[in-house]
């Protein structure tokens, strides 16, 4: 039986998991995972492929359908141990036809094709002795095989459930496709690679690919916030004047449709982050992971997401003081320190009076040419805060989802979240690349790259942990 | 890379012609282009230009660019021959004041330099005001009002404004060159047509000695080595010109031919300062152009992913292929009971041990004169014979929460040979006291409607 990488066969009875562990470990969202049992009915695989090489192929299979008919088979074989694996390739030779054993036959061949077995069942359930069958036949199979006990609900049986499978496998590991972090994941595939001398090698390699993976992922995240943040900052919308002059009615107009690209924006960045996460069924739905009842307008996202007036007055004064302190220092402290004094004002008084107003709406146009309001880039302080706040709490979201996950999540709002992500430093970092892309003018390609790098560590953070 | 390439290639990677396999595949044919990205580019650019319609976004842009630069520089140049002729027109009254031309060949062309380095060193910001007071800029702007105007399908195209700011500075020196050499042909067509007096006149007090010093200055680049086109002393004292009197000097006419000879300064003038350091700054224009082009290329967001698919390992962990569902919908009969009879001829545990079942009994007060353990580690053989027993009206008490396998199917269906009513109690686990799940009994009745039997009942 010659094995060109390692392979492993999701085993177990109906309906304990076995799709939704696949789905996790391969982040594959498309796993069809139901509550109702027999959903799989073929043996499925899913390589990790770099380039087109395989390092290493999960199967997800059917459930056991008849297992205490295929140990009383393979028992009436007499034979010694070390034929016991032959007993049972034959049979599956002999019932591969036969549409009753269709299950067992899909779960078995790839375990005769030198697969490792994962056993997995359901530690919030009791143990039951209609389980020794399944176990007995993959013992006889001879594959080196390990036992996952999934928390699919709240109850805990794990104890009696390790004190059986300890009985038929090497290793038994508590694992929940569902709550999974992105270390747990690794440390299983590290128990996997345990199975077989030769497999370390390959897993070993299997998980730094992992880990790159997981890396440009965070990057490409990154990128697309801060794309997000500067296309929103930046953003100017124009109405044309059908009248010489502009009254309120157009005013609202026009500040309806700049909200509107701005939540278009944000919209189309949050699938976008679904996209790198492998999160396609949230594609599906109408609306994907939003905020409900939230919008990036309202009062109760500035309350969640962004600074407080007091916490903006101090880093706009802070900011302001900065620029005025270059002042100082050009003119070598003859200022007698008043740059630093009047730009900390200036930035203050900004932050204060302009908390609440988001961009300024101008009318532009040559006397005898067409006219047209304008608004933007925006002037609110706070709203990249928010902006921002929201991108990495959905990013956070969607990164620590489990693919297993197929019902619709809800974006709960979390007031503690900012604390998680935002401290003075980050806050006095951000706002002055915030203040270079509200004019637009002074934002080069190196500015974004350092924004870009700065929402990378903040990422890793709130990500990572 | 130049700027059709470059309008391709972005117009290319908006419309994405490979998938991220094929990107990578493309990346892992060519590993020495790995570390020159323009060059990767550009061979991808290849591979996949078929895929852009025609005539492209680029190509509309790009023809519109030539054919505007075309009409615009043959305009420069007949403003620069006409302005050249108007310099140095000639009405054998007085002689050609230098100074104008000179001025038009060495001080504006010098002012327009410097004013040029000044805004190749703001290019980079999307906003120049210098950028946009240059005359190719306004010149382009009317030439797009006052022609047709672009194609409908670039109404909406947008040049990244760094590399717009630099196209306006390359072809500005492009205009500004042909203007020159318009100057420089009127120079040369005049002198070889006309018997020109030049003169110089100021109303300054330079004496002929600064003044020979100043034009000395001026002919640096040419005095060592071509001596006869720097005017003597001699020259300029015979060439000086003073308008009282409204008429030429006699000693001028005496000495008519030294005036003539000042037509080689003007032109080496002309050709070093207006021609050759223009073009000098044509091509640094066009070197900026490039780096612009290249720098506004590689910062595109499809340009860093198309790159990153074509440099980076393709890691792919899902599905090769659609996974199968067995979501059918099962047509059968089911019939449903709430209530339990107090007495049954036999109570039968679906992997429950013997004294699990009579523990049920005695909660449910259910009276049998037979109990038995069926399925769980039981043999077939076992099960047979629990079955041979049954008659009548049987329980079979089942873990709601493990879903019913076909192993329990074969079971019922030999089961219902022998019994007259068989109901099946889903149960609980003992911390719900024993009640099923409402999804655990949806699971159960769905796969008992499959045996289709009257004989089935449910317990709900």
């Amino acid at each position: 039986m010659s094995v060109s990488h390692p392979k492993f066969a999701v085993v177990g009875h109906p309906n304990k998991g076995k799709s939704s562990i696949v789905s996790s470990l391969a982040l594959d969202d498309s796993v069809e995972i139901s509550d109702t049992p027999g959903t799989t009915v073929r043996k499925c695989s899913f390589p990790l492929m770099v380039d087109g090489r395989i390092l290493y192929e999960l199967y997800d299979t059917p459930g056991f359908q008849r297992a205490r008919y295929v140990l009383e088979w393979l028992k009436q074989h007499h034979v010694s141990a070390d034929k016991k694996q032959e007993v049972v390739q034959v049979f599956i030779d002999e019932h591969r036809k036969d549409e009753r054993f269709r299950d067992e036959v899909e779960l078995l061949e790839p375990i005769m094709q030198g697969a490792g077995i994962i056993y997995v069942v359901d530690g919030s359930k009791p143990y039951g002795q209609e389980y020794e069958a399944e176990m007995e036949i993959l013992r006889r199979t001879g594959q080196p095989s390990m036992a996952l006990i999934n928390l699919i609900e709240k109850d805990d049986y794990v104890q009696e459930w390790k004190r059986a499978l300890e009985q038929y496998f090497k290793m038994v590991r508590v694992f929940n496709p569902m709550s999974a972090t992105f270390k747990k994941h690794l440390q299983l595939l590290e128990s996997m690679a345990q199975l077989k001398e030769e497999w370390i090698a390959p897993m070993k390699i299997s998980i730094r690919y992992f880990e790159r993976y997981h890396e440009q992922m965070l990057q490409q995240t990154a990128q697309t916030i801060t794309q997000l943040i500067f296309a929103s900052l930046s953003h100017v919308e124009q109405l044309e004047l059908k009248d010489k002059e502009a009254g309120s009615v157009e005013e609202k107009k026009l500040e309806e449709m700049y909200k509107k690209t701005l939540r278009g924006l944000e919209y189309e960045s949050q699938k976008n982050i679904e996209t790198i996460w492998h999160h396609g069924h949230l594609q599906k739905e109408e609306k994907g992971l939003m905020f409900e009842h939230m919008d990036l307008f309202s009062k109760q996202s500035a309350s969640i997401f962004g600074l407080t007036q007091k916490e903006l007055i101090v880093t706009a004064a802070t900011g302001g003081a900065i620029t005025g302190a270059g002042v100082d220092l050009l003119f070598a402290g003859h200022t007698l320190l008043l740059g630093g004094a009047i730009g900390a004002v200036i930035g203050g008084a900004s932050a204060y009076f302009g908390f609440e107003k988001l961009a300024k709406i101008d009318v532009l146009g040559q006397k005898l040419g067409q006219k047209y309001l304008q608004m933007g880039p925006m002037e609110n302080q706070n709203f990249p805060f928010i902006l921002l706040g929201r991108a990495l709490y959905h990013a956070q979201s969607v990164a620590s989802m489990s693919h297993a996950r197929r019902e619709r999540l809800k974006l709960e709002m979390n007031e503690a979240f900012k604390n998680q992500w935002l401290d003075e430093n980050a806050r006095k970092s951000l706002y002055r690349y915030h203040k270079k892309f509200q004019s637009k003018a002074q934002t080069d390609t190196k500015n974004l790259e350092a924004y870009e790098k700065l929402i990378l560590e903040i990422l890793r953070k709130c990500i990572d942990g | 890379m130049d700027l059709k390439s470059y309008l391709l290639l972005g117009e290319l990677l908006k419309k994405r012609p490979a998938t991220d396999r094929e990107n990578r595949a493309f990346g892992l044919e060519h590993p020495l282009e790995q570390n020159n990205q323009i060059k990767q580019l550009s061979l991808w650019k290849q591979k996949h230009i078929a895929a852009l319609k025609k005539p492209s976004e680029g190509d509309l842009f790009f023809s519109y660019l030539y054919i505007a630069t075309m009409v615009l520089g043959v305009l420069v140049f007949i403003i620069g021959l006409f302005s050249g002729i108007g310099l140095l027109g000639y009405s054998g009254r007085e002689p050609v004041n230098i100074v104008y031309f000179l001025t038009m060949v060495v001080f504006v062309p010098l002012c327009t330099m410097v004013l040029t380095i000044l805004s190749m060193i703001q290019a980079h910001k999307p906003q120049n005001l210098l950028v946009h007071i240059s005359p190719a800029f306004w010149m382009e702007k009317i030439f797009e009002r006052l022609s047709s105007g672009k194609h409908p399908a670039m109404q909406n195209f947008k040049l990244d404004p760094r590399v717009g700011n630099w196209l306006v500075i390359e072809r500005s020196q492009l205009f500004a060159w042909l203007f020159s050499w318009g100057l420089v042909v009127a120079l040369l067509g005049t002198v070889v047509a006309k018997d020109i007096a030049f003169a110089w006149s100021s109303t300054l007090k330079v004496s002929p000695e600064e003044f020979h010093a100043f034009i000395n200055m001026i002919a640096f680049s040419w005095r060592d080595w071509f001596p006869a086109a720097v005017p003597s002393l001699e020259v300029i004292e015979q060439s000086r010109y003073f308008r009282l009197g409204e008429k030429i000097d006699a000693g001028m006419i005496r000495h008519a031919s030294m005036l003539g000879e000042w037509w080689k300064f003007l032109l080496c003038a002309a050709l070093f300062y207006a021609i050759v350091l223009r073009f000098g700054m044509y091509l640094l224009a066009k070197i900026g152009l490039m780096r612009a082009l290249k720098k506004s290329i590689l910062n595109q967001k499809e340009t860093m992913q198309l790159l990153h698919e074509m440099n980076d390992p393709l890691i792919v962990s899902s599905a090769n292929e659609a996974h199968v569902s067995l979501e059918k919908s099962i047509h059968g009969y089911l019939r449903e009971t709430t209530k339990l009879n107090t007495s049954y001829h036999a109570v039968l545990g679906w992997s429950y041990s013997k004294e699990e079942i009579a523990v049920l009994c005695d909660m449910a007060a259910i009276k049998t004169p037979l109990m038995l353990s069926v399925g769980g580690n039981n043999s077939l053989e076992e099960d047979s014979h629990a079955i041979s027993r049954c008659k009548q009206e049987v329980l079979v008490c089942v873990k709601s929460w493990e879903p019913p396998t076909m192993d329990f199917v074969d079971f019922m269906q030999a089961l219902e040979g022998q019994a007259d009513k068989i109901t099946v109690l889903p149960l609980g686990i003992p911390q719900d006291s024993y009640l099923p799940r409402s999804k655990a009994l949806e699971v159960w009745a769905k796969k008992l409607a499959s045996i289709n039997n009257d004989k089935v009942w449910l317990k709900v």
